[in-house]
């Protein structure tokens, strides 16, 4: 049964680029971002329009962006400067600022670069590595209102608590929207993909706020209305896969493609592309200090260290999903010179490894040449999920 | 090849009356080290533990110098042949041993009663274990040990925080403590994997806030907290109270090493042909930082001896043992890793600067006021460590004080930080100097890749005058 909103979703974003062209000549303007811990209810509350740029699977931009920066770094880092000098897609060449954040060395550095060969107008945000400390939360106060001071000055307006306010409650309710679609993604007999819930996270990338909120409502209707309360379980002969590890932006299907060929079905996951940034964000007060301590108290992003094992939130919020989309394993997807996520695979796998979850590492590029390599694995993956199945019937 | 069978370099008997007239090396815990006693371990004691540094091979890097009229220089090779020995005994007596990252001050780990190791100084300690090997069994040994991290971290590592060493070796290290500099990805991550290794060690980071952080005073703040943070937990652990002035008093001993080694550079610099070869120049900068030898007291001991010596061979005119006549002189930057300077020296060259260990020498601390803000401010300020565009401002002056011909940026296999700013960095050299200049990627390996020598060699000769 094909869902309405998911068709009015997709119809609204191809429209988007004209939208965001004709509102900048009209004298908007666009803040364009790339990172993790970028809040955009600040962006919102001062009246720019925030889109999240930065797109995969194009080994030709990952070509032309290797020119700049180096082919030791990863391909979406190489594939972002390969847009940036390029200069065609729409949501870069309607950017009037592009912010970054210092959680991903290479991102930080992207944004010197891509400043300095294609003046574009960057801005950056620090973010600590001792983030669980209380004196790490004042410092990234300070850096978040440094950050707001340099987004008043693009605006031409101080930021108005009020709207603040408002900003932070439509923000929240984008996230519990989220948070409910991917029930119904998860449920039994569902009217919704994970990979349209995935492309339908990403319309939230580029739509006007307001109405990416109503439109996730209107699609939570219609669910409701179509499917019913989902409920979810495994059922015999599913093979229900977890996705974690690197980022997988929009444009970038090589491995959900392969995943869905071979019969997986995707039914969760904890990518920064996906649901963890909806998760665990409570602001407690209105206020640039309290949008600093929420972001920093989030489930922590994998380039952030974290030095004790046992009480590791990030691996902690993992095996709270895997429980509760009913997963039966992970597939960990590392971008090659992805450290933050490859580094800790091993050790990802051992851990689930305890609570009886298998988890297959993928470590990939964007280029075709290792998509059959990738299709034996994931498929022999895909067909042990089954035979746990038959074994425990047996 | 045992080691019976391998002909080992040894210093000349005759040179004996001379060194034995040279200076003894003041250790921190008051002992000395006679030029005497030096000269009977690195003549008679080290060719049968550590063979492998005496080989004649030009293809080792890590074979001794030649300049057997530098004093300094066998000293510096004796600091590191007794690395083992040194900090093996400091523990017995109580001294806990930090693993720390390159290129980072140590001031506040000494004032905290440790001893801070560099990865590589950690990796001469593990060496010094294995004694007996020559320099394909030493090279083998390296080898087999970094495989083991690659496969308990991540093959694509560079840094591994001496999880090798520690976690699948018998290393006793107390405490894994760096800063997480920009000018590395890989060790916080290889810090943070010691959380799953097999031995439980003491982990920290020292957080260095990024992004113009020299200029934020909410920046500095939170790494002087950091500082704090750091030397209570290592004081702790070495069993005392760290006092502001106990660290006031290790920030102006640690100047004094910054200051001589700026000095011995401008010296060098000045000189019309290099007053020593790129190996004991290396050697005799880096001593400013006062962390390679696991002593800073025994570093400046060592480096106030080489300025007497370096001055004397400015004035004198002598040139450094295996520098060609003129030699195409070459800066190196990028990771923490160099070419084989014995070879780039046989095909005409010298390197005469590098960036990287050479910033955090270059900055002094203030030594008045609020000890771990003014440690804290310094060390926002590494040049090395600023914006790109900062970085480059800093390096095109260093070139020109060391009046390079030519500009070599080498990244190491996983630096993905360093090579991530090569392309621009270099570009903006080479836009601001004219100097021709070359980038290549760099791989682990005593005897290094006869492919990256090649290039080398190549840029060499065509910058040389």
């Amino acid at each position: 049964m094909a869902l309405t909103t998911v068709h009015k979703i997709r119809d609204r974003v191809e429209k988007r680029p004209l939208e965001l062209a004709a509102a900048r000549e009209k004298g908007a303007k666009v803040v364009g971002w790339l990172s993790y811990a970028i809040p955009e209810e600040v962006i919102t509350a001062l009246g720019l329009i925030p889109i999240r740029i930065g797109t995969g699977g194009d080994t030709r931009l990952v070509e032309i962006g290797s020119r700049y920066i180096s082919t030791k770094n990863c391909v979406f880092v190489r594939e972002a400067v390969g847009l940036f000098a390029e200069n065609k897609d729409p949501y870069i060449v309607n950017s009037d600022l592009v912010a970054f954040d210092a959680a991903c060395l290479q991102l930080f550095r992207t944004a010197e670069v891509v400043e300095h060969y294609f003046k574009v107008n960057t801005l950056v945000l620090g973010v600590p590595r001792n983030f669980y400390w209380p004196e790490a939360k004042e410092y990234f106060w300070h850096e978040l209102e440094h950050f707001v001071g340099k987004l008043e000055e693009l605006a031409g307006v101080k930021l108005d608590p009020k709207r603040l306010a408002a900003s932070i409650e439509l923000y929240n309710g984008i996230r519990e929207s989220i948070k409910e679609l991917y029930r119904y993604q998860a449920g039994n007999n569902p009217l919704i993909t994970w990979s349209q819930t995935y492309d339908v996270i990403h319309a939230g990338y580029y739509l006007d706020r307001a109405e990416y909120a109503a439109l996730l409502r209107e699609l939570l209707a219609e669910l409701k209305d179509k499917q019913g309360e989902p409920v979810i379980s495994h059922t015999y002969g599913e093979a229900r896969i977890f996705l974690s590890g690197s980022v997988i932006p929009p444009k970038d299907h090589k491995l959900i493609d392969i995943i869905e060929q071979v019969g997986g079905r995707i039914v969760g996951d904890d990518l920064w592309s996906g649901l963890v940034p909806h998760l665990n964000v409570e602001i407690k007060e209105p206020t640039v200090k309290g949008i600093a301590y929420a972001y920093l108290s989030r489930v922590p992003h994998a380039a952030l260290p974290y030095l004790d094992l046992k009480t590791d939130e990030r691996l902690k919020n993992l095996k709270g999903l895997i429980g509760a989309f009913h997963a039966q394993g992970v597939i960990n997807h590392t971008l090659r010179y992805c450290d933050p996520f490859t580094f800790k695979a091993g050790e990802t796998k051992e851990q689930l490894k305890q609570i009886g979850i298998p988890m297959l590492e993928i470590h990939t590029e964007y280029a075709g040449s290792d998509f059959e390599a990738i299709r034996t694995r994931v498929e022999a993956f895909v067909e042990m999920l089954r035979n746990l199945d038959y074994q425990e019937a047996v | 090849m045992s080691n019976s069978t391998v002909d080992l370099y040894r210093y000349p008997e005759e040179l004996k009356e001379e060194f034995i007239t040279t200076e003894d090396i003041n250790f921190r815990d008051g002992s000395k080290a006679s030029a005497e006693e030096i000269w009977h371990f690195m003549t008679v004691e080290a060719p049968v533990r550590y063979p492998h540094a005496f080989t004649k091979s030009s293809y080792y890097h890590r074979q001794l110098s030649r300049d057997i009229h530098l004093p300094s220089s066998i000293k510096h090779n004796y600091l590191f042949l007794t690395m083992k020995d040194r900090i093996e005994n400091s523990r017995r007596n109580g001294t806990p041993v930090i693993f720390v990252q390159g290129g980072q001050s140590v001031d506040p780990y000494y004032a905290a009663g440790a001893i801070a190791l560099r990865p590589a100084s950690v990796g001469l300690w593990a060496s010094g274990r294995h004694e007996g090997n020559t320099m394909v069994g030493e090279e083998v040994r390296r080898m087999d040990e970094k495989e083991k991290a690659y496969r308990a971290i991540s093959f694509e590592a560079c840094q591994t925080a001496g999880y090798e060493h520690i976690q699948e070796g018998d290393l006793p290290v107390d405490m894994l403590a760096p800063f997480t500099c920009l000018r590395c990805s890989d060790v916080s991550y290889g810090v943070e994997a010691h959380r799953h290794g097999k031995k439980p060690v003491n982990l920290f980071l020292g957080d260095f806030p990024l992004d113009h952080q020299k200029d934020k005073p909410w920046a500095i703040d939170y790494f002087a907290h950091n500082l704090h943070r750091l030397t209570k937990e290592i004081g702790d652990m070495a069993g005392h109270v760290v006092t502001d002035e106990a660290l006031r008093a290790e920030i102006r001993l640690h100047n004094a090493g910054r200051r001589l080694a700026l000095d011995t550079a401008d010296a060098w610099w000045s000189a019309d042909a290099p007053p020593t070869n790129g190996s004991d120049r290396r050697a005799i900068f880096q001593m400013g930082g006062m962390e390679m030898h696991g002593d800073p007291t025994a570093s400046l001991t060592v480096l106030k001896e080489a300025n007497r010596y370096i001055r004397e061979r400015v004035k004198r005119g002598v040139k450094g043992n295996g520098v060609q006549d003129n030699p195409g002189r070459i800066f190196v930057c990028g990771s923490c890793v160099f070419p084989n300077e014995f070879r780039t020296e046989e095909a005409g060259g010298v390197i005469v600067g590098n960036d990287n260990h050479w910033s955090d020498i270059s900055t002094l601390v203030e030594e008045e006021g609020d000890p771990y803000y003014n440690l804290s401010k310094a060390i926002l300020s590494y040049p090395y460590e600023q914006d790109i565009e900062t970085r480059a401002a800093w390096t095109i002056q260093e070139i020109r004080k060391s009046r390079a011909h030519g500009v070599l940026f080498l990244y190491n296999w996983g630096c993905n930080t360093q090579s991530a700013i090569a392309r621009m960095l270099v570009d903006i050299i080479k836009r601001e100097t004219s100097l021709p200049t070359l980038i290549i990627e760099h791989e682990f390996g005593a005897s290094q890749s006869e492919q990256l020598q090649n290039r080398v060699n190549a840029f060499v000769e065509m910058v040389r005058p």
